[in-house]
């Protein structure tokens, strides 16, 4: 779907990243441009087709107080007007050009993408150079941009108020994330989308939306000098504005300090949910300890040879389902996550008190050298199928530059999360579900008197 | 459009080796470059050199038909398995019974229970799992090339010595009671069975599991279905990945050797839709701030001489994203929708066209206006030489983009396989929406569309509808 938000409230999921740097015939490449915009080139020539991407280096983490949904709310606006288009012709050409083009924000990052056959690149790349400088916001209070606000309040009940797990998740997160940026969910709240103006949409693009302050990705049937040439004439013209300060309001996430229960009851929840959030990890900030984080949870509850998945639900059988995952890909710490539903006729005190004895038991013994292989292996290998995929190639690297981090970080993961150790996955899931640690519990119930 | 079906001097080469599949010769060239293995009998390879993917067909000696994309850039392999017949060949009072048959696929084989099969694909960090349609049953399994055939091995040991444990069973039944519960409150759900209900009461598509149709499953009743669904007569294959034909062949044959020749599945009859439909919009209750509005009217099969003109009206109507009548209307216009999209459903035995968007409560009777007044306008007036050419330049010129991946490659060709299009269908396709005129387009507007006719369900708590 169109103008999309990363994964929801939450960002992106653990993906697979590349495959190994030793593949002789897999390079990909960057530089930078006169004006301070970075290229990054990554060549898949199995079909004669490219996926641009232009990432911007601000997210909803930058937006001010008071003016939550600025960052998603822009990033539709993008798609209406410069100086020389006019509302609705940016979509009308990229799909003459039989593109498909798109574009999602997350609390890190805001990034537009065309998908097109080759030949068209340079055509695509005129569109986004073009409203990377010359954008207009019309101002008119009946005009486009309040009905996008429309559009977004719509998206909001579709993404978040109509669905009881969601609406949970957003308090949750919002108290694990207490007094951090990211404790606002992505899209904003309703009453401060529904006040944003049109001023506030031109101050922000001043701020953010400049080639110095951009990365360019362009995956598939291309090279390196193809794309150094086309990128060159499209986007070298434009100077840096010098408004884009680069500042980001990245800061650390503290521990929690306190232990709190959250319940959200709603008559269209049928089967309730338990979960824990705990202060985890950044791979941007400590990537050992967050690998470390991702072999543990995998073995732990990773899928339906985990631990958990096999003591609960298999064994046990008072759960439907068993998991153990955590946001580890954003910026800043995100939360480590225990979940699970019960069987029927199992009541949530039954599940808990196992699932919190199986917790205490497998992190008391420990994980074997075996399981440990299989989870690393596992996560070394989702990187090599996800270059199956040019776009969630291109989506990897963008990410990862948008971060701060580099394409050797990309290459190397597999050969990374391969050198976590049996001790290095168990001390961090140890730490981090430690007896000293505080968690978000959160249920999900039905409403009184449903089913 | 540039079409290559055959290069000549291959071709003659494979029907030579057809006419004399047991005789002297060298095994037919693929036009790959590592070559068969010394022993291996020649496998009749016909090469299919088109715009958009070289695809290699074959049958195996075990007497599998496989369509295959040899892509030696990645080091992977996609395998994609499929059966015609599927849940409507469940029997009365047995719903659910297809889904347990390819639930259990995948949880324990010949020596190995469920959890060490399990195990033994993360070993491999492979994937393999079936799944079922009303029509259809399909297998997909992906592995690195490094261990194909250790990973198929474990595929073949399914096919041959499927366990259908009652633990792995159980399960199964525990988390399909947890869905009789949930898909209560499931908009998507709510609005399929109020079409359902609406349309084809009596037809085994509108059959659903329930608590006594789960009662009524077992093991063994399900791995009986197993051998009814999964037959060698009705096996089609597509694969794309570094692998040659002559490598996946016998990997192929060793999978599927335990397979029945044939069976007998019930005949699923065609639906005929009712000639009236309901003049006002079904509401399905269900406390939550947006409305789900699903409209469905007549629509038209793959091989209907107006389907592509159907296809292409569908682009401008709803199928086009920003492009589409609907979206620009109801969300950039009046900011009444996050998304509204249209579709062609070509069912085996239902053929529909059909949309649905949501919008909040308030709106619903707006939203459910406005799709209408759509409608008439394409039914009065038709679409614009304009809008034709745009549709035709999109969806001619984005075709390239679903041939970008190895997974994307083996679902297109399996499509085209179950719709029986042809091999050389991906070339054909491009000049098929270009023979579309706008008289056929406006003509199908008419024949089709039709507002005061279609069925609406809504599933929210709307406001505003009469």
């Amino acid at each position: 779907m169109k103008r999309i938000l990363t994964a929801g409230l939450a960002a992106l999921a653990v993906s697979g990243l590349a495959a190994s740097a030793e593949d002789a015939t897999w390079s990909p490449s960057t530089f930078t441009l006169d004006n301070g915009l970075q290229v990054v080139v990554v060549p898949d020539h199995r079909a004669p087709v490219v996926t641009h991407m232009v990432w911007y280096k601000v997210g909803a983490v930058d937006e001010k107080p008071g003016k939550s949904g600025i960052a998603h709310l822009f990033e539709h606006v993008m798609f209406q007007q410069t100086d020389t288009l006019a509302p609705g012709e940016f979509d009308a050409i990229v799909s003459r050009n039989g593109g498909q083009s798109n574009a999602f924000t997350s609390w890190d990052y805001t990034a537009y993408f065309e998908r097109v056959a080759k030949p068209q690149l340079g055509t695509m790349m005129d569109l986004e150079a073009d409203r990377m400088r010359n954008l207009v916001i019309n101002d008119d209070p009946e005009g486009p941009f309040i009905s996008e606000r429309d559009v977004v309040k719509e998206e909001r009940r579709q993404r978040i108020d109509n669905n009881p797990g969601v609406i949970l998740q957003e308090q949750v997160l919002s108290e694990i994330w207490k007094g951090h940026p990211y404790e606002i969910t992505v899209i904003g709240k309703m009453e401060e989308v529904a006040a944003l103006t049109p001023e506030d949409g031109m101050s922000f693009y001043r701020e953010y939306y400049s080639p110095e302050n951009a990365i360019l990705v362009v995956a598939g049937d291309v090279t390196d000098e193809e794309v150094r040439a086309l990128a060159e004439e499209h986007y070298g013209k434009i100077p840096a504005s010098g408004t884009a300060h680069g500042q980001r309001k990245w800061q650390n996430v503290p521990l929690l300090t306190e232990t709190r229960t959250l319940t959200h009851s709603d008559p269209k929840v049928r089967q309730p949910s338990w979960s824990r959030y705990y202060s985890g990890l950044s791979r941007f900030r400590t990537p050992r300890e967050a690998n470390a984080l991702d072999v543990g949870l995998q073995v732990l509850g990773g899928g339906m040879t985990s631990r958990l998945y096999q003591s609960l639900v298999e064994d046990q059988q008072v759960a439907i389902s068993a998991n153990a995952y955590a946001y580890s890909d954003l910026h800043d710490e995100g939360p480590a996550i225990l979940s699970a539903s019960p069987a029927p006729g199992v009541s949530m005190d039954d599940l808990e008190a196992a699932f919190v004895a199986q917790l205490d038991k497998i992190l008391a013994e420990g994980f074997t050298d075996e399981e440990v292989v299989r989870a690393r292996n596992q996560l070394a290998a989702t990187a090599i199928y996800a270059r199956d995929s040019q776009s969630s190639m291109a989506e990897t690297f963008g990410s990862t530059l948008a971060l701060g981090g580099t394409i050797e970080d990309v290459l190397s993961y597999p050969d990374e999360v391969k050198s976590i150790t049996t001790e290095e996955a168990i001390a961090a899931v140890r730490t981090v579900f430690g007896a000293d640690r505080h968690y978000i519990e959160a249920l999900l119930l039905p409403a009184d008197g449903a089913e | 459009m540039k079409r290559i079906p055959y290069i000549a001097g291959l071709v003659l080469a494979s029907v030579l080796a057809s006419c004399t599949s047991l005789g002297p010769e060298p095994a037919p060239v693929t036009g790959l470059e590592s070559p068969a293995a010394p022993a291996a009998p020649a496998l009749e390879v016909t090469v299919h050199e088109g715009d958009f993917a070289k695809i290699l067909q074959f049958t195996t000696p075990g007497g599998a038909s496989v369509w295959l994309v040899s892509e030696p850039s990645i080091p992977i392999l996609s395998i994609e398995m499929a059966w015609k017949g599927g849940e409507a060949a469940d029997p009365e009072g047995m719903e659910g019974l297809a889904n347990a048959v390819v639930y259990n696929m995948n949880e324990g084989a010949g020596d190995l229970d469920s959890l060490a099969y399990q195990t033994r694909m993360e070993d491999l960090n492979m994937s393999f799992g079936c799944e079922a349609s009303n029509d259809w049953t399909s297998c997909s399994a992906s592995m690195l090339t490094e261990n194909a055939a250790d990973a198929m091995d474990l595929v073949a040991l399914s096919f041959s010595e499927p366990r259908f444990d009652q633990g792995p069973f159980d399960r199964f039944l525990r988390e399909q009671a947890v869905g009789l519960n949930t898909r209560e409150t499931s908009p998507g759900y709510l609005a399929w069975r109020a079409q359902a209900q609406a349309l084809y009461p009596d037809h085994p598509y509108a059959r659903e599991t329930s608590g006594d149709s789960l009662a009524a499953l077992t093991p063994e009743a399900a791995k009986a279905q197993m051998r009814a669904l999964m037959t060698k007569d009705r096996l089609l294959v597509t694969a794309v990945g570094a692998v040659t034909p002559e490598e996946l062949a016998p990997m192929i044959d060793k999978a599927i050797a335990a397979l029945p020749e044939t069976s007998s599945l019930p005949v699923t009859p065609d639906i005929v839709l009712p000639a009236t439909m309901p003049a006002e919009p079904i509401v399905v209750d269900l406390p939550q701030p947006q409305s789900l509005v699903q409209f469905a009217g007549r629509g038209l099969a793959r091989d209907d001489p107006d389907f592509f003109a159907a296809y292409v009206l569908n682009y401008t109507y709803g199928g086009g994203g920003f492009s589409s009548r609907l979206m620009q209307t109801l969300r950039v216009e009046q900011g009444l929708t996050y998304g509204i999209y249209t579709g062609l459903n070509t069912g085996e035995h239902l053929l529909t066209w059909s949309g649905s968007g949501q919008t909040k409560n308030e709106s619903a009777g707006d939203f459910v206006a406005g799709i209408r007044i759509e409608m008439q306008d394409l039914v009065d007036t038709g679409i614009t030489a304009e809008e034709l050419d745009d549709a035709k330049a999109y969806l001619t010129g984005s075709y390239p983009l679903g041939f970008d991946s190895n997974a994307k490659i083996a679902g297109q060709m399996m499509s085209v396989r179950q719709d029986e299009m042809g091999i050389d269908y991906f070339d054909r396709r491009n000049a098929l929406v270009q023979a579309v005129t706008l008289e056929d387009v406006n003509r199908v507007a008419k024949e089709y569309l039709d507002p005061a006719n279609s069925l609406f369900v809504v599933v929210g708590q709307p406001e505003g509808l009469n």
